[in-house]
């Protein structure tokens, strides 16, 4: 069962989010005496990774803290360490992006990192909302970092859109309280079926799909990830965008709790649109960071399928079809970090800040190891078996057609078919052109890559993992 | 000690090579086949220890998904086989260290071996079903790229592509098993393809199975046997498998592939004699008749290699009928076709390794009508050479002789324990082969051996080094002693050897054998074959044609039978294809038209987010959520 702890006791549960905040603090000071690139990194990286080994401590013991605003259990921890980990991921190859005022950028990273995992920490919307927010602000800063013009524009398409979704979110929220009463994410299914609940939901889901690049909100997200840094665009597509994900993985699991109005129907319509344009307006794009970008629109497509198969589970009232569809996407989220972040970091390997295909060409003669690590990671975002991509992708599918959603696989499976043209698109160039005089091979380049690559081939054979997630959904239904 | 991580090890070891081999030899060319070499004298030693410090049988598996484990199974059988393994395999790459010595390519050449065996080794180890069937898979890759070795000549690259083609038969069939297999007994166990769930529960498979399904499953898995065991009417593949370097036909022949068939039936032999007499009699049949097919091909073949080739089917055949003649021998039926299989691997490497070395002397002329007298000019080889050919022809005392005139014996007794007519023709057929396998191997002996010189190369033939011969000595010793060790070896895989035929039968096959060698020495030890003509026979020239098995493959199945077919579906598809390329260009368009979207306006942004979420809205009024 859920333990109640009250008072000082509390504390102890924060220190991952102390680890970090002390640290952000310390490396700010110590820029004032002019600590370098490195050092700033490396700090930054023991405090997450020492956040991240205390957190592993923290498992098994679900717990609410601060009256019952924050809720310790193993499906946020379980976030908590991918949000530490795509933090971990971007520290050292952020050295080749940054550098002026380095200590301002990874105080900024650990800061971020803080609002991450509060936000994996809660079961309040009011919680939800102002760490969501911490992480947007925050993102904002580091998408402005350099201020060159690419990098505004970047940021300033990101503000707005941003600042009108944190507007919906807030209208959401209200509808939420106007329905229930409560900011707590736990309501009875009587309530769920009236209508301001369902406008909440319309809303939130509008909301947070802005972080999470759905469809009618995706814009901004090929501009800034095409704009900003290339480990700012790893962190957004990979952390920040699985926050959302996570929130409403929170949300919409407690939200669906009786979904007796086919409100899957909603989530079905926009991932087969988020899909289908992400995929298709990859096909023939040629600037390779908005290639990603595309690509990770329609990832993000794959990702809410998961609330199609839970809610439609959860319609015909099967608890372990909607755990299991829960922890594909999961399962999805863990591999999506490294594929995603893989890629969006390989782009340190051009030395131009507009990367176009071309400027990868001929990689393999220049780096085999990049060659072969970036293949693997798109290979893996195409769904290729023996990735952990293609896993991920199996379990996703697989929860579809558990829910009798068959048609709904075929689109998906369809939509990752057309995706392989793009991505091998990609291979073939870095085999078989002759090589560019724009790439820039180094081993703060390359290690990352092949980091990920690794990752993603033992994701890719680690079935076993499956079955340890399925466990850590439980905490989501009482 | 921890047996089952010493088990682990024992494949794992060849296998952290096949990378190190590759990288080190980038470098040191030289370092490679060290490396694959010490690697494979790891899993020698801790096959030694695993025999050494048994006492029962070690089970570790873990979950890899679903109800599908992984993980190691070793009892005698598996113990016995790895130690065959690694030791010739061993041999073969000591040997391949000279052999390959000046191949540029001979870094990619040992990181491929040491894979092969590693594959072959992980298979014996396997715990289960769809693990042996991968590492199956891996060996069968590996065969591929090896005999593609010297991919730039054209037969090679054909010849490894219908390797794995003609193989690809019978894998499909142990996939068609094993889905069987799973999907019958996945409903009610926990693991269904677990290897020592299915030998130690055969009468809860059988009921659950029935007998008609169960005798469905082993012939499956009998077809998988018959494409990797080159048994008939899979067996097209080996002869010319013989492009690639000859110590890689010795692995193949010996080690890691084609034993592996042998080995499936072995492994789980109670799936067979649960199915009953019907299945064992496909076993003995199909084996038999293997042999005596094969060997009428061996005797009209001039490559020396594709001699060898020949005699392998031919003993596999042995080995295979062995196998089915579980009604009168038993649970030994497993320890005489092992047996069998082990004294084979020993003197078939041994002569696939002599003949590498006349082939390397005389510059890949592999045509025996263009050797002769090389036993004066290449001694210890032909010596060698001459040891494997008695133990490949059973004379006594070598080891040949125990391990196959017992198997034609119990064929005699399998004969004689029913009345049907064709319970005999396992006897018959294995009988002839024994004449005919004295017969090829001394015609092939004669014709290198004796006589004169017949080609410029053959006349200034010598043998090299005695250090390149060194490991072919112990395979020569086992060869000529391990006979004597067979009541040993039947009773650590758990049989015995209690038969009884009449002494007239039990020397038959010797006898025959004797006959053969004089025969062929009457025609070929004494040039007299120079003066016959044979082109114009018809029986000659049916065998020549491979009784135009592979005509039949090649002509009736594929070009007259598949192509044409193909052919239709080519014209389909091709006035389709515009179509479909249409369609691409089509998605390209789209791709294009939806990213104008993408405006860089943000105002725009603002507008399809607004408009989007009223069409959110209005769908969501239309289905009926608010």
């Amino acid at each position: 069962m859920t333990a109640v702890v009250t008072g000082i006791d509390a504390l102890q549960y924060f220190i991952p989010e102390f680890i970090l905040g002390i640290t952000g603090f310390a490396i700010l000071a110590a820029g004032m005496f002019g600590s370098s690139r490195k050092v700033n990194a490396s700090i930054t990286f023991v405090s997450l990774a020492a956040s991240f080994v205390y957190t592993l401590t923290m498992f098994n013991h679900p717990v609410y803290v601060l009256s019952s605003t924050f809720l310790l259990d193993n499906f946020g921890l379980y976030f908590m360490l991918l949000f530490l980990a795509a933090g971990m991921l971007i520290t050292f190859p952020a050295i080749i992006n940054i550098s002026a005022k380095s200590e301002i950028f990874f105080s900024l990273l650990l800061f971020t990192t803080v609002g991450m995992i509060i936000a994996a920490s809660s079961s309040n919307l009011i919680v939800l909302f102002v760490s969501f927010e911490a992480v947007s602000t925050g993102t904002y800063v580091m998408t402005a970092f350099h201020k060159t013009e690419r990098t505004l524009e970047a940021s300033t398409k990101y503000f707005f859109t941003g600042a009108v979704s944190t507007s919906i979110i807030v209208l959401g929220i209200s509808y939420f309280y106007e329905a229930t009463g409560t900011f707590y994410l736990s309501p009875s299914p009587a309530i769920i079926s009236s209508g301001a609940m369902l406008v909440s939901l319309i809303l939130l889901v509008i909301g947070f799909g802005f972080k999470l690049a759905i469809f009618p909100m995706h814009q901004w997200a090929i501009d800034t990830y095409d704009g900003s840094e290339n480990s700012v665009s790893a962190f957004l597509s990979t952390g920040s965008k699985l926050v959302a994900f996570m929130i409403m993985l929170r949300v919409f699991v407690s939200g669906f709790y009786g979904d007796a109005n086919d409100f899957y129907i909603i989530f079905t319509l926009l991932a087969i649109v988020t899909m289908t344009y992400g995929n298709f307006s990859a096909l023939s794009e040629t600037n390779l960071k908005r290639l990603l970008a595309y690509s990770s629109v329609a990832q993000a497509g794959y990702l809410i399928l998961v609330f199609s198969a839970a809610g439609y589970a959860i319609g015909i009232s099967d608890t372990n079809l909607m755990e299991y569809a829960v922890a594909a996407g999961m399962i999805y989220s863990l591999v999506y970090i490294f594929m995603k972040g893989g890629a969006f970091l390989a782009m340190n390997l051009s030395s131009t800040k507009k990367v176009d295909v071309s400027d990868l060409s001929g990689l393999n003669k220049k780096s085999p190891a990049a060659a072969l690590s970036l293949s693997i990671l798109l290979l893996s975002l195409a769904g290729i078996p023996f990735t952990g991509g293609f896993l991920g992708k199996f379990f996703l599918f697989l929860a579809l057609i558990e829910v009798k959603l068959w048609w709904l696989a075929v689109i998906a499976i369809l939509n990752s078919a057309v995706s392989v043209f793009y991505y091998l698109r990609v291979i073939l160039v870095m085999y078989r052109g002759e090589p560019s005089e724009n790439i820039k091979v180094s081993s703060l380049g390359v290690i990352p890559l092949v980091v990920c690559a690794a990752a993603v081939i033992i994701l890719g054979v680690y079935f076993a993992l499956f079955s340890t997630v399925l466990g850590f959904v439980g905490g989501l239904f009482r | 000690m921890d047996l089952a991580l010493i088990a682990w090890f024992v494949f794992l070891s060849p296998l952290i090579a096949f990378p190190l081999s590759y990288f080190a030899g980038l470098k040191w060319k030289n370092w490679s086949g060290i490396i694959a070499s010490s690697s494979i004298a790891v899993s020698l030693i801790l096959s030694f220890i695993l025999y050494l410090y048994y006492s029962v049988p070690v089970h570790s598996s873990y979950n890899w998904f679903y109800s599908f484990n992984y993980g190691i199974f070793v009892d005698h059988l598996s113990i016995a086989m790895v130690m065959m393994v690694s030791f010739v395999s061993l041999m073969i790459h000591l040997f391949a260290i000279y052999y390959m010595g000046k191949d540029p390519n001979r870094h990619v050449y040992f990181a491929e071996t040491s894979l092969f065996t590693a594959g072959m080794l992980g298979l014996v180890l396997s715990s289960n079903l769809l693990e042996f069937f991968l590492f199956w898979e891996l060996v069968g890759l590996c065969s591929y790229l090896l005999i593609g070795f010297w991919f730039f000549k054209p037969n090679a690259a054909s010849a490894a592509k219908k390797a794995f083609i003609v193989t690809r038969v019978g894998d499909m069939s142990f996939v068609i098993g094993l889905a069987v297999l799973y999907s019958s007994l996945s409903p009610l166990t926990a693991n269904p393809l677990s290897i020592p769930f299915l030998i130690n529960n055969m009468p809860f498979v059988l009921s659950v199975l029935g007998s008609g399904k169960l005798a469905l499953v082993s012939i499956l898995f009998l077809g998988g046997a018959i494409g990797k065991s080159s048994q008939f009417p899979l067996h097209v593949w080996i002869p010319d498998a013989m492009e690639g370097p000859t110590t890689v036909s010795a692995l193949i022949h010996a080690a890691t592939m084609v034993t592996a068939g042998i080995y499936l039936v072995a492994r789980i032999y109670p799936l067979y004699y649960y199915s009953g007499p019907d299945v064992l009699y496909t076993l003995a049949i199909i084996g038999s008749f293997t042999a005596i097919f094969a060997g009428i091909l061996g005797l009209v073949v001039n490559d020396i290699k594709r001699i060898l080739a020949y005699s392998t089917i031919s003993q596999l055949g042995y080995m295979l009928s062995a196998l089915g003649l579980f009604s009168v021998i038993g649970l030994s039926a497993v320890g005489y076709a092992m047996f069998h299989l082990f004294v084979h691997a020993f003197f078939k490497a041994m002569l696939f390794m002599g003949a590498g070395v006349i082939l390397l002397t005389l510059m890949e002329l592999r045509d025996v009508k263009r050797m002769g007298g090389l036993w004066k000019r290449m001694p210890i080889t032909v010596s060698i050479i001459f040891i494997g050919a008695l133990a490949l022809s059973a004379i006594y005392p070598t080891a040949g002789y125990f391990s196959k005139d017992e198997i034609i014996s119990a064929a005699y007794v399998y004969m004689t324990s029913s009345g049907a007519w064709y319970y005999a023709l396992p006897w018959i057929f294995l009988t002839v082969g024994a004449f005919l396998t004295a017969a090829y191997t001394f015609r092939m002996f004669f014709l290198v051996a004796l006589g004169k010189p017949r080609s410029e190369l053959a006349d200034h033939a010598k043998d090299p080094s005695i250090l390149v011969l060194l490991p072919l000595i112990p395979l020569a010793i086992l060869s000529i002693i391990y006979g004597f060790f067979r009541g040993d070896f039947l009773s650590y895989l758990g049989g015995s050897n209690n038969l009884y035929v009449p002494l007239y039968i039990k020397y038959l096959p010797l006898t025959l054998a004797l006959l053969g060698i004089l025969v062929t020495y009457l025609i070929y030890g004494r040039e007299t074959w120079m003066h016959m003509d044979l082109s114009k026979s018809r029986v000659y020239s049916l065998v020549k044609n491979k009784f135009y098995m592979d005509k039949l493959f090649t002509g009736s199945v594929a070009e007259r039978g598949i192509l044409p077919i193909s052919g239709k579906f080519a014209s389909f598809e091709n006035s389709y294809n515009t179509d479909v390329e249409k369609l691409g260009r089509h998605a390209l368009d789209l791709g294009t038209a939806m990213r104008k979207l993408q405006s860089g306006v943000i105002e725009s942004y603002f507008a399809l987010i607004i408009l989007g979420s009223a069409v959110v809205f209005i769908i969501a009024l239309i289905v009926g959520v608010i």
